[in-house]
Protein backbone atom coordinates (compact mmCIF):
# COMPACT_ATOMS: atom_id res chain seq x y z
CA UNK A 1 0.00 0.00 0.00
CA UNK A 2 2.91 2.45 1.09
CA UNK A 3 4.69 1.54 -2.50
CA UNK A 4 1.36 1.98 -4.49
CA UNK A 5 0.47 5.28 -2.62
CA UNK A 6 4.11 6.48 -3.28
CA UNK A 7 4.15 5.80 -6.59
CA UNK A 8 0.70 6.89 -7.56
CA UNK A 9 1.54 9.85 -5.22
CA UNK A 10 4.49 10.92 -7.92
CA UNK A 11 2.06 10.02 -10.95
CA UNK A 12 -0.03 12.36 -9.66
CA UNK A 13 2.18 15.06 -8.54
CA UNK A 14 3.56 15.70 -11.82
CA UNK A 15 0.26 16.11 -12.90
CA UNK A 16 -0.52 18.75 -9.59
CA UNK A 17 2.60 21.02 -10.82
CA UNK A 18 0.90 21.17 -14.53
CA UNK A 19 -1.85 22.52 -12.86
CA UNK A 20 -0.38 25.12 -10.30
CA UNK A 21 2.39 26.30 -12.97
CA UNK A 22 0.51 28.47 -15.03
CA UNK A 23 -0.33 30.39 -11.95
CA UNK A 24 2.84 30.76 -10.80
CA UNK A 25 4.13 32.13 -13.75
CA UNK A 26 1.24 34.61 -13.86
CA UNK A 27 2.33 35.54 -10.12
CA UNK A 28 6.12 35.45 -10.78
CA UNK A 29 5.57 37.94 -13.62
CA UNK A 30 2.70 39.99 -12.98
CA UNK A 31 2.42 39.72 -9.09
CA UNK A 32 -1.31 39.04 -9.76
CA UNK A 33 -2.88 35.79 -8.14
CA UNK A 34 -4.94 34.90 -11.17
CA UNK A 35 -7.97 33.07 -9.71
CA UNK A 36 -9.67 32.59 -12.46
CA UNK A 37 -6.48 29.81 -13.39
CA UNK A 38 -8.70 26.85 -11.92
CA UNK A 39 -11.58 28.08 -14.14
CA UNK A 40 -9.05 28.05 -17.11
CA UNK A 41 -8.74 24.56 -16.12
CA UNK A 42 -12.29 23.75 -16.09
CA UNK A 43 -12.68 25.59 -19.60
CA UNK A 44 -10.09 23.07 -20.69
CA UNK A 45 -12.17 20.00 -19.33
CA UNK A 46 -15.52 21.26 -21.35
CA UNK A 47 -12.62 21.48 -24.47
CA UNK A 48 -11.34 17.91 -23.83
CA UNK A 49 -14.36 16.62 -23.57
CA UNK A 50 -15.45 17.63 -27.04
CA UNK A 51 -12.69 17.24 -29.19
CA UNK A 52 -11.72 13.81 -27.84
CA UNK A 53 -15.38 12.10 -26.87
CA UNK A 54 -17.31 14.09 -29.16
CA UNK A 55 -15.35 14.75 -31.96
CA UNK A 56 -12.39 11.70 -31.97
CA UNK A 57 -9.81 13.59 -32.04
CA UNK A 58 -6.70 12.63 -30.99
CA UNK A 59 -5.34 13.15 -27.96
CA UNK A 60 -1.85 14.89 -29.13
CA UNK A 61 -4.24 16.89 -31.53
CA UNK A 62 -7.00 17.88 -28.46
CA UNK A 63 -3.58 18.86 -26.44
CA UNK A 64 -1.86 21.27 -28.45
CA UNK A 65 -5.50 22.77 -29.71
CA UNK A 66 -6.40 23.51 -26.60
CA UNK A 67 -2.76 25.04 -25.98
CA UNK A 68 -3.01 27.20 -28.62
CA UNK A 69 -6.52 28.20 -28.25
CA UNK A 70 -6.23 29.28 -24.71
CA UNK A 71 -3.04 30.52 -25.65
CA UNK A 72 -4.66 33.01 -28.31
CA UNK A 73 -7.47 34.01 -25.52
CA UNK A 74 -5.18 35.02 -22.75
CA UNK A 75 -3.87 38.03 -24.91
CA UNK A 76 -6.92 39.91 -25.22
CA UNK A 77 -8.08 38.77 -21.42
CA UNK A 78 -4.29 40.14 -20.55
CA UNK A 79 -4.76 43.72 -22.29
CA UNK A 80 -8.14 43.73 -21.16
CA UNK A 81 -7.32 43.58 -17.27
CA UNK A 82 -3.84 43.57 -16.21
CA UNK A 83 -2.45 46.90 -17.28
CA UNK A 84 -5.64 48.66 -15.82
CA UNK A 85 -4.39 46.84 -12.77
CA UNK A 86 -0.93 48.20 -13.19
CA UNK A 87 -1.80 51.58 -12.49
CA UNK A 88 -3.97 51.66 -9.77
CA UNK A 89 -2.84 52.02 -5.81
CA UNK A 90 -2.88 48.54 -4.70
CA UNK A 91 -2.43 46.33 -7.79
CA UNK A 92 -2.52 42.93 -5.89
CA UNK A 93 -5.46 43.49 -3.52
CA UNK A 94 -7.55 44.63 -6.59
CA UNK A 95 -6.04 41.63 -8.89
CA UNK A 96 -7.22 39.46 -6.08
CA UNK A 97 -11.28 40.96 -5.93
CA UNK A 98 -11.04 41.14 -10.32
CA UNK A 99 -9.76 38.11 -10.35
CA UNK A 100 -12.64 36.54 -8.10
CA UNK A 101 -15.47 38.27 -10.19
CA UNK A 102 -13.79 36.66 -13.29
CA UNK A 103 -13.58 33.21 -12.19
CA UNK A 104 -16.97 34.06 -10.61
CA UNK A 105 -18.29 35.32 -14.15
CA UNK A 106 -17.08 32.15 -15.97
CA UNK A 107 -18.42 29.69 -13.74
CA UNK A 108 -21.93 31.13 -13.57
CA UNK A 109 -21.58 31.44 -18.01
CA UNK A 110 -20.57 27.60 -18.05
CA UNK A 111 -23.05 26.52 -15.62
CA UNK A 112 -25.91 28.27 -17.80
CA UNK A 113 -24.79 27.15 -21.49
CA UNK A 114 -23.25 23.73 -20.26
CA UNK A 115 -25.56 22.60 -17.28
CA UNK A 116 -24.13 21.63 -13.91
CA UNK A 117 -24.21 17.75 -14.72
CA UNK A 118 -21.22 15.69 -13.89
CA UNK A 119 -19.17 14.57 -17.00
CA UNK A 120 -16.99 11.87 -17.88
CA UNK A 121 -14.87 10.45 -20.61
CA UNK A 122 -13.76 7.19 -21.06
CA UNK A 123 -10.48 6.87 -19.88
CA UNK A 124 -9.78 4.47 -22.73
CA UNK A 125 -9.38 7.25 -25.00
CA UNK A 126 -5.74 7.64 -23.77
CA UNK A 127 -4.94 4.24 -24.39
CA UNK A 128 -6.28 0.81 -23.50
CA UNK A 129 -4.83 -1.44 -20.25
CA UNK A 130 -3.11 -1.02 -17.47
CA UNK A 131 0.97 0.60 -17.43
CA UNK A 132 3.73 -0.98 -14.97
CA UNK A 133 5.31 2.14 -13.84
CA UNK A 134 7.55 2.57 -10.68
CA UNK A 135 6.60 -1.47 -9.89
CA UNK A 136 2.84 -1.10 -9.73
CA UNK A 137 -0.10 -0.90 -12.28
CA UNK A 138 -1.98 1.83 -13.13
CA UNK A 139 -4.55 3.19 -15.85
CA UNK A 140 -2.72 4.05 -18.40
CA UNK A 141 -4.77 7.52 -19.03
CA UNK A 142 -2.87 8.30 -15.46
CA UNK A 143 1.03 7.99 -16.38
CA UNK A 144 -0.45 9.77 -20.04
CA UNK A 145 -1.18 12.62 -18.09
CA UNK A 146 2.07 12.84 -15.76
CA UNK A 147 4.53 11.95 -19.43
CA UNK A 148 2.97 15.10 -20.74
CA UNK A 149 3.25 17.06 -17.68
CA UNK A 150 7.18 15.97 -17.35
CA UNK A 151 6.74 17.25 -21.16
CA UNK A 152 4.86 20.78 -20.33
CA UNK A 153 7.42 21.40 -17.30
CA UNK A 154 10.70 20.74 -19.28
CA UNK A 155 8.97 23.22 -22.43
CA UNK A 156 8.36 25.91 -19.92
CA UNK A 157 12.14 25.24 -18.22
CA UNK A 158 13.60 25.91 -22.14
CA UNK A 159 11.57 28.22 -22.90
CA UNK A 160 12.37 30.43 -19.48
CA UNK A 161 15.60 29.78 -20.02
CA UNK A 162 16.84 29.27 -23.51
CA UNK A 163 15.20 31.62 -25.07
CA UNK A 164 15.54 35.71 -25.59
CA UNK A 165 11.68 36.34 -24.38
CA UNK A 166 11.98 33.85 -21.57
CA UNK A 167 15.31 35.58 -20.32
CA UNK A 168 13.08 38.79 -20.65
CA UNK A 169 10.30 37.26 -18.64
CA UNK A 170 12.97 35.95 -15.69
CA UNK A 171 14.44 39.73 -16.11
CA UNK A 172 11.35 40.51 -14.88
CA UNK A 173 10.68 38.32 -12.19
CA UNK A 174 14.28 39.26 -10.76
CA UNK A 175 13.72 43.14 -11.09
CA UNK A 176 10.95 44.69 -12.45
CA UNK A 177 11.69 47.83 -12.42
CA UNK A 178 15.56 47.47 -13.82
CA UNK A 179 13.79 45.39 -16.95
CA UNK A 180 11.94 48.64 -17.63
CA UNK A 181 15.37 50.63 -17.55
CA UNK A 182 16.86 48.60 -19.82
CA UNK A 183 13.87 48.38 -22.25
CA UNK A 184 12.00 45.45 -21.86
CA UNK A 185 8.73 45.76 -22.88
CA UNK A 186 6.79 44.55 -19.95
CA UNK A 187 3.19 44.22 -21.81
CA UNK A 188 4.31 42.16 -24.37
CA UNK A 189 6.43 39.72 -22.21
CA UNK A 190 3.68 39.71 -19.37
CA UNK A 191 1.09 39.21 -22.34
CA UNK A 192 2.85 36.06 -23.56
CA UNK A 193 3.51 34.92 -19.67
CA UNK A 194 -0.65 35.02 -19.61
CA UNK A 195 -1.17 33.34 -22.79
CA UNK A 196 1.47 30.95 -21.89
CA UNK A 197 0.06 30.84 -18.56
CA UNK A 198 -4.07 29.67 -20.00
CA UNK A 199 -2.60 27.36 -22.09
CA UNK A 200 -0.66 25.63 -19.71
CA UNK A 201 -4.49 25.45 -17.91
CA UNK A 202 -5.92 24.21 -21.08
CA UNK A 203 -3.03 21.17 -21.05
CA UNK A 204 -4.20 20.29 -17.80
CA UNK A 205 -7.90 20.78 -18.22
CA UNK A 206 -7.47 18.44 -21.01
CA UNK A 207 -6.58 15.79 -18.64
CA UNK A 208 -9.00 16.68 -15.59
CA UNK A 209 -11.69 14.48 -16.35
CA UNK A 210 -9.46 11.56 -16.24
CA UNK A 211 -7.32 12.55 -13.11
CA UNK A 212 -10.39 13.56 -11.13
CA UNK A 213 -12.88 10.79 -12.68
CA UNK A 214 -15.56 13.60 -13.49
CA UNK A 215 -15.82 17.53 -13.62
CA UNK A 216 -18.78 20.29 -13.72
CA UNK A 217 -18.18 23.95 -14.42
CA UNK A 218 -17.24 24.04 -10.22
CA UNK A 219 -14.35 22.05 -10.26
CA UNK A 220 -12.27 26.23 -10.49
CA UNK A 221 -12.45 27.45 -7.06
CA UNK A 222 -10.95 23.71 -6.41
CA UNK A 223 -7.95 23.54 -8.33
CA UNK A 224 -7.38 27.62 -7.48
CA UNK A 225 -6.85 25.76 -3.72
CA UNK A 226 -4.58 22.95 -5.62
CA UNK A 227 -2.81 25.17 -7.54
CA UNK A 228 -1.98 27.56 -4.73
CA UNK A 229 -0.91 24.79 -2.41
CA UNK A 230 1.38 23.39 -4.73
CA UNK A 231 2.99 26.72 -5.82
CA UNK A 232 3.35 27.54 -2.09
CA UNK A 233 5.07 24.22 -1.24
CA UNK A 234 7.63 24.77 -4.40
CA UNK A 235 7.97 28.76 -3.92
CA UNK A 236 5.54 31.28 -5.26
CA UNK A 237 7.10 32.40 -8.51
CA UNK A 238 9.28 30.10 -8.71
CA UNK A 239 8.09 27.66 -11.59
CA UNK A 240 10.58 25.50 -10.91
CA UNK A 241 9.76 24.95 -7.54
CA UNK A 242 6.10 23.79 -8.65
CA UNK A 243 7.67 20.81 -10.21
CA UNK A 244 8.77 19.73 -6.46
CA UNK A 245 5.70 21.42 -4.64
CA UNK A 246 3.40 19.63 -7.16
CA UNK A 247 5.07 15.87 -5.94
CA UNK A 248 5.40 16.68 -2.76
CA UNK A 249 1.41 17.73 -2.68
CA UNK A 250 1.01 14.50 -5.29
CA UNK A 251 2.75 12.33 -2.37
CA UNK A 252 0.92 13.62 0.45
CA UNK A 253 -2.36 13.56 -0.88
CA UNK A 254 -2.10 9.70 -2.11
CA UNK A 255 -0.77 8.69 1.55
CA UNK A 256 -3.15 10.19 3.14
CA UNK A 257 -5.78 8.62 0.26
CA UNK A 258 -4.09 5.70 2.01
CA UNK A 259 -4.22 5.51 5.23
CA UNK A 260 -6.67 8.75 6.46
CA UNK A 261 -8.68 8.79 3.48
CA UNK A 262 -11.74 11.00 5.48
CA UNK A 263 -9.17 13.49 5.75
CA UNK A 264 -7.88 13.49 2.32
CA UNK A 265 -9.78 16.52 0.90
CA UNK A 266 -8.53 18.92 3.89
CA UNK A 267 -5.14 18.44 2.50
CA UNK A 268 -4.61 21.36 0.35
CA UNK A 269 -5.93 23.79 3.47
CA UNK A 270 -3.77 21.88 5.90
CA UNK A 271 -0.40 21.69 3.60
CA UNK A 272 -1.03 25.82 3.38
CA UNK A 273 -1.00 26.24 6.66
CA UNK A 274 1.69 23.96 7.54
CA UNK A 275 3.89 25.71 5.01
CA UNK A 276 2.89 29.03 5.58
CA UNK A 277 3.72 29.00 9.20
CA UNK A 278 6.81 27.52 9.09
CA UNK A 279 8.50 28.51 5.67
CA UNK A 280 6.69 31.35 4.16
CA UNK A 281 8.83 31.37 1.48
CA UNK A 282 8.31 27.95 0.49
CA UNK A 283 10.18 25.51 0.33
CA UNK A 284 12.79 26.84 -2.26
CA UNK A 285 12.11 29.94 -1.01
CA UNK A 286 15.74 31.46 -1.38
CA UNK A 287 18.18 29.20 -2.27
CA UNK A 288 17.08 28.13 -6.05
CA UNK A 289 16.54 31.93 -6.60
CA UNK A 290 20.14 32.42 -5.73
CA UNK A 291 21.16 29.40 -6.81
CA UNK B 1 18.80 75.74 -31.64
CA UNK B 2 21.01 73.65 -29.04
CA UNK B 3 23.87 71.13 -29.74
CA UNK B 4 23.23 69.87 -26.48
CA UNK B 5 22.53 66.00 -27.03
CA UNK B 6 20.73 66.02 -23.48
CA UNK B 7 18.89 69.01 -22.38
CA UNK B 8 16.57 69.08 -19.51
CA UNK B 9 14.21 72.03 -18.78
CA UNK B 10 12.15 72.77 -16.10
CA UNK B 11 11.36 69.03 -15.31
CA UNK B 12 9.16 69.07 -12.18
CA UNK B 13 8.33 65.32 -10.47
CA UNK B 14 7.28 63.70 -7.76
CA UNK B 15 5.57 61.08 -6.21
CA UNK B 16 2.52 61.42 -4.73
CA UNK B 17 0.90 64.47 -2.95
CA UNK B 18 5.69 64.53 -2.63
CA UNK B 19 6.92 67.05 -4.90
CA UNK B 20 10.57 66.46 -5.34
CA UNK B 21 11.70 68.65 -8.60
CA UNK B 22 10.96 71.95 -8.65
CA UNK B 23 12.14 73.22 -12.37
CA UNK B 24 15.82 71.35 -13.14
CA UNK B 25 17.58 72.57 -16.15
CA UNK B 26 20.68 70.43 -17.09
CA UNK B 27 22.12 69.75 -20.41
CA UNK B 28 24.55 67.33 -21.86
CA UNK B 29 26.72 67.67 -25.04
CA UNK B 30 28.16 64.76 -27.20
CA UNK B 31 30.85 63.02 -25.36
CA UNK B 32 30.62 65.09 -22.53
CA UNK B 33 30.71 63.99 -18.67
CA UNK B 34 28.68 66.02 -16.24
CA UNK B 35 28.91 64.93 -12.80
CA UNK B 36 25.18 65.17 -10.65
CA UNK B 37 26.27 66.62 -7.24
CA UNK B 38 23.54 66.28 -4.34
CA UNK B 39 23.14 65.18 -0.84
CA UNK B 40 21.10 62.11 0.03
CA UNK B 41 17.25 63.33 -0.89
CA UNK B 42 18.07 65.77 -3.20
CA UNK B 43 16.59 64.64 -6.07
CA UNK B 44 19.60 62.68 -7.92
CA UNK B 45 17.73 59.25 -8.65
CA UNK B 46 13.97 61.28 -9.22
CA UNK B 47 15.68 63.04 -11.91
CA UNK B 48 17.55 60.16 -13.58
CA UNK B 49 14.50 57.41 -13.13
CA UNK B 50 12.45 60.70 -15.30
CA UNK B 51 15.22 60.81 -17.83
CA UNK B 52 14.86 56.63 -17.91
CA UNK B 53 11.23 56.99 -18.12
CA UNK B 54 10.73 55.67 -14.69
CA UNK B 55 9.39 58.05 -13.11
CA UNK B 56 6.24 60.47 -15.44
CA UNK B 57 7.38 64.30 -15.54
CA UNK B 58 4.67 66.28 -13.86
CA UNK B 59 6.21 69.54 -16.01
CA UNK B 60 8.99 70.95 -18.07
CA UNK B 61 10.81 68.81 -21.38
CA UNK B 62 13.63 66.53 -21.77
CA UNK B 63 15.01 67.02 -25.20
CA UNK B 64 17.17 64.25 -26.68
CA UNK B 65 19.23 65.99 -30.01
CA UNK B 66 16.39 68.21 -30.09
CA UNK B 67 14.03 66.41 -30.59
CA UNK B 68 10.82 66.13 -27.41
CA UNK B 69 11.25 62.72 -25.59
CA UNK B 70 9.02 63.79 -22.07
CA UNK B 71 6.22 61.50 -22.93
CA UNK B 72 8.05 58.22 -24.59
CA UNK B 73 8.17 54.92 -22.94
CA UNK B 74 11.57 53.74 -21.51
CA UNK B 75 12.23 51.53 -24.06
CA UNK B 76 12.23 53.53 -26.91
CA UNK B 77 14.73 56.05 -24.86
CA UNK B 78 17.37 53.16 -24.49
CA UNK B 79 16.52 52.50 -28.49
CA UNK B 80 17.80 55.89 -29.56
CA UNK B 81 20.81 55.37 -27.13
CA UNK B 82 20.03 56.77 -24.05
CA UNK B 83 20.49 54.36 -21.05
CA UNK B 84 20.27 54.54 -17.42
CA UNK B 85 22.58 52.67 -14.79
CA UNK B 86 20.41 52.26 -11.41
CA UNK B 87 22.48 51.56 -7.98
CA UNK B 88 21.41 47.86 -8.34
CA UNK B 89 22.31 47.67 -12.39
CA UNK B 90 22.32 43.90 -12.92
CA UNK B 91 19.45 41.28 -12.59
CA UNK B 92 20.48 38.95 -9.76
CA UNK B 93 19.15 35.20 -10.70
CA UNK B 94 20.14 35.74 -14.12
CA UNK B 95 23.71 34.28 -15.22
CA UNK B 96 26.62 37.10 -16.41
CA UNK B 97 25.87 35.95 -19.87
CA UNK B 98 22.43 36.68 -19.93
CA UNK B 99 22.82 40.19 -17.83
CA UNK B 100 25.06 41.25 -20.97
CA UNK B 101 23.02 39.64 -23.31
CA UNK B 102 19.20 41.56 -21.99
CA UNK B 103 21.70 44.87 -22.24
CA UNK B 104 22.27 44.41 -26.06
CA UNK B 105 18.33 44.04 -26.36
CA UNK B 106 18.39 46.30 -29.39
CA UNK B 107 21.97 45.59 -30.77
CA UNK B 108 22.18 43.50 -33.38
CA UNK B 109 23.66 39.79 -33.43
CA UNK B 110 26.93 40.78 -34.64
CA UNK B 111 27.81 43.88 -32.86
CA UNK B 112 26.48 42.11 -29.78
CA UNK B 113 28.85 39.46 -30.34
CA UNK B 114 31.96 41.94 -30.77
CA UNK B 115 30.79 44.31 -28.43
CA UNK B 116 30.14 41.15 -25.63
CA UNK B 117 33.88 40.29 -26.40
CA UNK B 118 35.29 43.36 -26.04
CA UNK B 119 33.45 43.83 -22.56
CA UNK B 120 35.04 41.01 -21.41
CA UNK B 121 38.52 41.80 -22.37
CA UNK B 122 37.55 44.80 -20.29
CA UNK B 123 36.48 43.52 -17.41
CA UNK B 124 38.40 40.22 -16.98
CA UNK B 125 36.55 38.76 -13.87
CA UNK B 126 33.10 38.82 -15.97
CA UNK B 127 34.45 36.43 -18.10
CA UNK B 128 36.11 34.28 -15.64
CA UNK B 129 32.32 33.52 -14.26
CA UNK B 130 30.00 34.51 -17.08
CA UNK B 131 27.65 31.23 -16.28
CA UNK B 132 27.64 31.94 -12.73
CA UNK B 133 24.59 34.10 -11.20
CA UNK B 134 25.31 37.54 -10.87
CA UNK B 135 24.12 37.37 -7.19
CA UNK B 136 27.10 35.47 -6.29
CA UNK B 137 29.46 38.44 -7.50
CA UNK B 138 30.76 40.77 -4.89
CA UNK B 139 29.81 44.50 -4.71
CA UNK B 140 32.17 46.09 -6.63
CA UNK B 141 31.91 42.87 -9.15
CA UNK B 142 28.42 43.51 -9.42
CA UNK B 143 29.07 47.20 -9.92
CA UNK B 144 31.24 46.06 -12.62
CA UNK B 145 28.58 44.03 -14.49
CA UNK B 146 26.39 47.09 -14.31
CA UNK B 147 28.53 49.37 -16.18
CA UNK B 148 29.39 46.33 -18.55
CA UNK B 149 24.82 45.45 -19.30
CA UNK B 150 24.71 49.44 -20.00
CA UNK B 151 28.08 49.46 -22.17
CA UNK B 152 26.30 46.40 -24.33
CA UNK B 153 23.31 48.65 -24.87
CA UNK B 154 25.91 50.45 -27.18
CA UNK B 155 24.34 53.89 -25.40
CA UNK B 156 25.17 57.62 -26.59
CA UNK B 157 25.06 58.49 -23.10
CA UNK B 158 24.92 56.52 -20.09
CA UNK B 159 23.38 57.95 -16.74
CA UNK B 160 24.51 56.11 -13.80
CA UNK B 161 22.76 56.58 -10.03
CA UNK B 162 25.81 56.63 -7.63
CA UNK B 163 28.02 54.19 -9.12
CA UNK B 164 30.28 54.43 -5.93
CA UNK B 165 27.69 53.14 -3.46
CA UNK B 166 28.48 50.55 -1.30
CA UNK B 167 32.46 50.46 -2.71
CA UNK B 168 35.65 50.15 -1.17
CA UNK B 169 37.76 53.49 -2.24
CA UNK B 170 40.10 51.10 -4.37
CA UNK B 171 37.32 49.84 -6.48
CA UNK B 172 35.97 53.38 -6.95
CA UNK B 173 39.37 54.09 -8.10
CA UNK B 174 38.51 50.49 -10.91
CA UNK B 175 35.05 52.11 -11.92
CA UNK B 176 36.44 55.71 -12.31
CA UNK B 177 39.43 53.98 -14.65
CA UNK B 178 36.60 51.90 -16.43
CA UNK B 179 34.71 55.23 -17.07
CA UNK B 180 37.17 57.47 -18.06
CA UNK B 181 37.99 54.92 -21.08
CA UNK B 182 33.93 54.67 -22.21
CA UNK B 183 34.60 58.32 -22.00
CA UNK B 184 37.65 58.38 -23.86
CA UNK B 185 35.91 56.12 -26.61
CA UNK B 186 33.32 58.97 -26.96
CA UNK B 187 30.59 58.08 -24.44
CA UNK B 188 28.52 60.74 -22.71
CA UNK B 189 28.37 60.51 -18.98
CA UNK B 190 25.45 61.61 -16.86
CA UNK B 191 26.70 60.63 -13.33
CA UNK B 192 24.41 61.33 -10.10
CA UNK B 193 27.18 61.14 -7.03
CA UNK B 194 28.38 62.53 -3.89
CA UNK B 195 31.60 60.89 -3.97
CA UNK B 196 34.43 63.82 -4.91
CA UNK B 197 36.61 61.46 -6.49
CA UNK B 198 33.92 61.76 -9.44
CA UNK B 199 35.00 65.52 -10.05
CA UNK B 200 38.23 64.06 -11.80
CA UNK B 201 35.93 62.59 -14.66
CA UNK B 202 33.92 66.07 -15.15
CA UNK B 203 33.02 68.44 -17.88
CA UNK B 204 30.99 69.84 -16.10
CA UNK B 205 29.54 69.77 -12.73
CA UNK B 206 25.88 70.47 -11.59
CA UNK B 207 24.66 70.47 -8.01
CA UNK B 208 21.12 69.71 -7.44
CA UNK B 209 19.70 71.39 -4.44
CA UNK B 210 16.05 71.39 -3.26
CA UNK B 211 14.91 70.54 -6.31
CA UNK B 212 16.72 72.87 -8.44
CA UNK B 213 19.94 72.44 -10.47
CA UNK B 214 22.46 74.97 -10.69
CA UNK B 215 23.89 76.73 -13.29
CA UNK B 216 27.00 74.43 -15.13
CA UNK B 217 30.22 74.88 -12.93
CA UNK B 218 33.55 73.58 -13.67
CA UNK B 219 34.94 70.81 -11.50
CA UNK B 220 38.25 73.55 -10.10
CA UNK B 221 35.18 75.80 -8.91
CA UNK B 222 33.48 73.12 -7.12
CA UNK B 223 36.51 72.58 -5.86
CA UNK B 224 37.11 76.02 -4.63
CA UNK B 225 34.08 77.01 -3.78
CA UNK B 226 34.41 76.56 0.49
CA UNK B 227 30.44 76.44 0.77
CA UNK B 228 30.18 73.65 -2.26
CA UNK B 229 33.30 71.75 -0.68
CA UNK B 230 31.65 71.95 3.41
CA UNK B 231 28.58 71.06 1.71
CA UNK B 232 29.01 67.96 -0.53
CA UNK B 233 32.76 66.83 0.69
CA UNK B 234 33.14 67.90 4.29
CA UNK B 235 35.86 69.35 5.62
CA UNK B 236 38.53 66.94 4.80
CA UNK B 237 38.82 67.68 0.83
Amino acid sequence: MLAYALATGIVFGLYFALVGIGMNLVFGVMRIVNLAHGDFIMLGAFSAFWLLAVLHLPPPAAIVLGFVAFFLAGLPVYYALVPRLARAREPEMLSLILFFGLSQTIEALAAMLFGNSERSIPGRLLGRGPVHLLGQTMPRAWVYAAAVSLAMLGLVWLYLHRTRLGRQTRAIMAARQEAVAIGIDIHRISAIAFGIGAGLAAVAGVFAPFMLGSFTPALGIPLDLTSFAVIVIGALGNPLGTVLGGVIFGVTLMLMRAYLSSFADLLPDLVLILVLLVRPAGLLGRQVRRA
Amino acid sequence: MTSALLEIAGLHAGYGSIRVLWGVDLAVRTGETAVLLGANGAGKTTLLKCLAGLLPARGGAIRWRGEDITRLPARVRVRRGLCHMSELGIFPDLTIAENLDLGALFVDRATARRRRAELYTLFPILAERRHAAAATLSGGQRKMLGIARALAAEPALLAMDEPSAGLSPKLVGTVIESLARCRAAGLALLIAEQNVRFLDLADTVFTLEGGRAAAALTPDAVRQDDRLRRAYFGMGM
